[in-house]
């Protein structure tokens, strides 16, 4: 993989793409974030983007990302020197600088912070992440899965409150969010420090090249560059694109029938509200109902499970033709329902365990596991 | 026994909804009722539902009512499984999108508050058991006809009894007698004839029911509707008796007060027993006696037999006008309205609308007293509209004409004596012996009516003036004299004489 870089003038992609790895619901109001990170980028100069493969595998890293809520950071937004301090009390850990940093999730707003934190520290970015979407806790990931340490976790506040973890996964989790309440809504972490070699098996490769890609797409057709002139033919353009460009499939599309709060029972260690929605499919007929706790977890389409967590579902307003979520839809507004994979991982025994339904109060099987 | 041979059948969930458990469950979508049930499965667990086999009523226990979208996951797997039909907990989640989804599948969906487990249990044991289901809602509605004293009353216990099944009580000229008239012209029906007190058939119960019936179902229905011709036949007869009693009883009450009117206004201490009857009819029968009134007269045709007919005619006139007697008198039925300001053309109107909505068995025809006050007035005024009658006879149906109305006329409808009658066709012999006899007579009587105006009497038949000159040359070639003073009057008799029976 050859090395490349991240400048101003991809801060439109980034955004566009990391609300698409959203999986619709997460990706509400980071626009405030395109402009932070494009203002860093003019004076820090472009950042490094690295495969993994293409590191000294001796090289100590660590995945940074925000927790807690993007409303509380647009209105307390990071001041930049936040990246500066996480470093500092991890490579006091190491006993050596960090040497890379990567994304924890590139996704949401957590595909810009690790770009600012590598333009702040002057570090090469990590292609790759341990999501590939967006879960609500920080310890669903591939890191976790491949046994590499959460902790030591550390933290740092709006108000540079920071504190550095040792402690297990879970708990760590636990433990920074009642932090983030207490400190403005929302902390930068760094976590999972771990040499580059660890990676090879960790993460997910090439997730940051792919959401910039994908943003590219959706750049394009928003611009409002309107080449053939037709609207329909737009839409099914843009769908194309995207469907070949992250290999998704197209659940179905058509009208909100019925949006509102969900009455399920969900588990209380998420954040957010549980919210239900149906699109009636134009072609088939078919009724989708998503179910969404901030990202969309499971479609059931006529009832029967079509697509679940840790798979992407993301919806794309044909009106706009720009991602949308739950939030920002109501009923009688048009959307496609697509389905994009998870990273072979997340559908082992382990990785479905750690995402899959059942680990957001779904007792449903994965469609993946059907077959086992 | 023909319900002996039969095997005991599955109940449908359409059975179940009508006298079973259902029948307590909200209805969240009826589409294709009529699947036979063989088991029920209580499941917890939607991997349960994956082991339900056709036919399975699948009750959601309240463990999985996790949201709209575990009932919607059920469904579909029920559906897959060829399910009859899915029983769920109160979910709060449950939407128009959900019960959209069960429609398209053709599963229906009930809406259990409170214990689902309780529910499936009713459903086992009705299940168990299809025969018990059926005979009880039969017993009960047995029960109940016993309780019921008037057809209406009969008709109703099974409109409330049998959910789902309209009934109606129709007569054989489609007339309905009692219960709900949409039931006669519904898609899916059961018919049972409805035997009346002679043993002939007198009516027929009509059940309609929503889609057609399952073959259980059908049977159920009609056993019930048989279960309802006894009783029906029973209050038919006694209604009759009734009727006929009333009538006569109205009848001699209406002699008394007559009586007792003459006797009133006669010299005192002739008649002194009339004053005894005087106050009978009005206390005992609820009649308005004093005041005002305008006596009305209704007759048919003297050829049918208004004895056979009155029962028919007393209740059909009961139907219509509630609040006063129809009394069976001289070859008809009196009956008077009352009232301070009361005019002829106000009972004239009155009567009118009242016949047109009559369902009586025979054509009837209406005379109209003149107002008169007291009894002795009334029994004056009957006169005036028995004769009056009289003249409406010939005009059909729905006639009404007043005494003041018709004059003098109302003399010649009492012409119509069978004596004078046979002497009408000796003397008018030849012109009735020609082709259009019947047409020269009537236009005789016409002629004379308009004293010889040919146009007035063209006018009153309803030909052209033609037509009527034509006819008078033919009468006049008959050896009818029109100008002859001498006999004009006894010509214009026979004319009249002959009348009723022409027409």
């Amino acid at each position: 993989m050859t090395a490349r870089s991240i400048t101003v003038a991809d801060v439109p992609a980034l955004l566009a793409g990391a609300e698409f790895f959203s999986t619709s619901a997460a990706g509400e109001g980071i626009e405030f974030a395109g402009v932070w990170l494009e203002d860093i980028l003019a004076h820090t100069g472009p950042v490094e983007l690295v495969a993994a493969d293409d590191l000294d595998p001796d090289t100590p890293c660590a995945a940074v990302g925000a927790m807690g809520s993007t409303v509380a950071m647009a209105e307390l937004p990071p001041s930049g020197d936040e990246p500066v301090v996480l470093a500092r009390s991890l490579a006091g850990r190491f006993g050596a600088p960090l040497g890379a940093v990567m994304p924890l999730n590139a996704a949401s707003v957590n595909a810009l912070h690790p770009v600012a934190a590598a333009a702040v520290l002057g570090l090469p970015l990590i292609d790759c992440d341990g999501m590939g979407r967006v879960f609500p806790l920080i310890h669903q990931t591939t890191y976790e899965l491949a046994g590499v340490s959460l902790s030591p976790l550390a933290v740092v506040s709006a108000g540079h409150d920071s504190l550095l973890l040792d402690t297990g996964s879970a708990r760590a989790e636990q433990i920074a969010r009642s932090m983030a309440q207490a400190a403005g809504g929302w902390l930068l972490c760094g976590m999972y420090p771990a040499r580059v070699a660890r990676l090879r098996e960790a993460a997910i490769h090439g997730s940051v090249s792919r959401v910039l890609e994908v943003g590219r797409v959706l750049c394009e057709h928003a611009s409002g560059d309107d080449r053939s002139g037709h609207g329909t033919a737009r839409h099914e353009r843009l769908l194309r694109e995207l469907t070949a460009a992250t290999g998704a499939a197209v659940l179905g599309g058509g009208r909100v029938v019925e949006i509102g709060p969900s009455v399920r029972q969900a588990g209380t260690v998420y954040p957010g509200n549980p919210v239900g929605m149906v699109v009636h499919d134009h072609d088939s007929g078919r009724l989708i109902r998503l179910e969404a706790h901030n990202e969309l977890v499971l479609a059931l389409s006529d009832g029967a499970l079509a697509a679940a967590v840790p798979d992407l579902l993301c919806l794309l307003d044909r009106s706009t033709l720009r991602m949308t979520g739950p939030e920002r839809l109501t009923a009688g507004d048009q959307v496609d329902v697509l389905c994009v994979p998870a990273a072979p991982v997340w559908h082992s025994v382990a990785g479905l365990a750690l995402g899959g339904p059942g680990a957001f109060g779904f007792p449903l099987r994965h469609p993946r596991e059907e077959g086992r | 026994m023909k319900r002996a041979g039969r095997p005991a059948e599955q109940l449908t969930v359409d059975e179940l909804v009508r006298y079973g458990p259902l029948g307590h469950a909200e209805m969240l979508v009826g589409e294709n009722l009529a699947r036979p049930v063989s088991r029920v499965a209580l499941v917890s667990d939607l991997d349960q539902v994956r082991r339900c086999g056709p036919g399975t009523a699948v009750v959601l226990t309240g463990g999985l009512a996790l949201g709209a979208w575990a009932v919607e996951s059920a469904l579909r797997l029920a559906w897959e499984r060829s399910a009859a039909c899915l029983v769920c907990p109160a979910v709060t989640g449950l939407t128009q999108a959900s019960a959209q989804l069960a429609r398209r599948m053709r599963l229906p969906v009930f809406v259990v508050t409170g214990d689902t487990a309780a529910c499936a249990l009713e459903l086992a044991a009705a299940i168990a058991s299809p025969e018990a289901a059926r005979a009880r809602l039969a017993a009960r509605c047995a029960e109940l006809f016993a309780e019921r004293s008037n057809v209406r009353g009969i008709v109703g216990v099974i409109n409330s009894e049998v959910p789902g099944v309209l009934v109606a009580l129709v007569a054989p000229d489609g007339h309905v007698l009692a219960g709900q008239a949409s039931a006669d012209r519904a898609e899916h029906r059961i018919r049972v004839d409805v035997p009346g007190p002679d043993g002939r058939r007198w009516a027929e119960l009509v059940a309609a029911v929503a889609g057609p019936p399952s073959p259980t179902w059908g049977e159920t229905v009609r056993l019930i509707l048989r279960l309802a011709r006894a009783p029906l036949a029973a209050s038919v007869a006694r209604e009759r008796v009734d009727a006929v009693h009333d009538a006569e009883r109205g009848r001699v009450a209406l002699i008394a007060l007559f009586a007792a009117a003459r006797a009133a206004a006669e010299p005192a201490g002739q008649d002194s027993p009339g004053n005894g009857g005087r106050s009978m009819p009005e206390e005992v029968l609820g009649w308005r006696v004093e005041g005002r009134h305008v006596a009305v007269f209704l007759r048919s045709d003297t050829t049918l037999d208004s004895v056979t007919a009155s029962p028919g005619v007393v209740s059909a006139w009961q139907e219509a006008v509630q609040e006063l007697p129809l009394v069976p008198w001289d070859r008809g039925w009196a009956s008077w309205w009352t009232g301070d300001d009361i005019t002829v053309e106000q009972v004239v109107g009155t009567l009118r609308r009242n016949l047109a909505r009559m369902r009586s068995p025979i054509p009837l025809s209406g005379g109209v007293g003149r107002v008169a006050a007291g009894a002795e007035g009334l029994r004056e005024s009957l006169s005036q509209a028995v004769l009056a009658a009289g003249v409406t006879v010939r005009d059909g149906h729905g006639t009404v004409r007043s005494f003041d109305e018709l004059g003098y006329r109302v003399l010649l409808a009492s012409l119509s004596q069978p004596e004078l009658a046979d002497s009408a066709r000796v003397v008018l012999a030849d012109l009735l012996s020609a082709p259009d006899g019947p047409v020269l007579v009537t236009t005789l009587a016409a002629l004379l009516d308009c004293s010889g105006s040919t146009s007035q009497a063209a006018a009153q038949l309803g030909v052209h003036r033609n037509t009527v000159l034509g006819r008078v040359e033919r009468i006049r070639a008959r050896g009818v004299d029109l100008d002859r003073p001498d006999q004009r009057l006894a010509l214009h008799l026979a004319c009249y004489a002959l009348l009723p029976e022409l027409s």
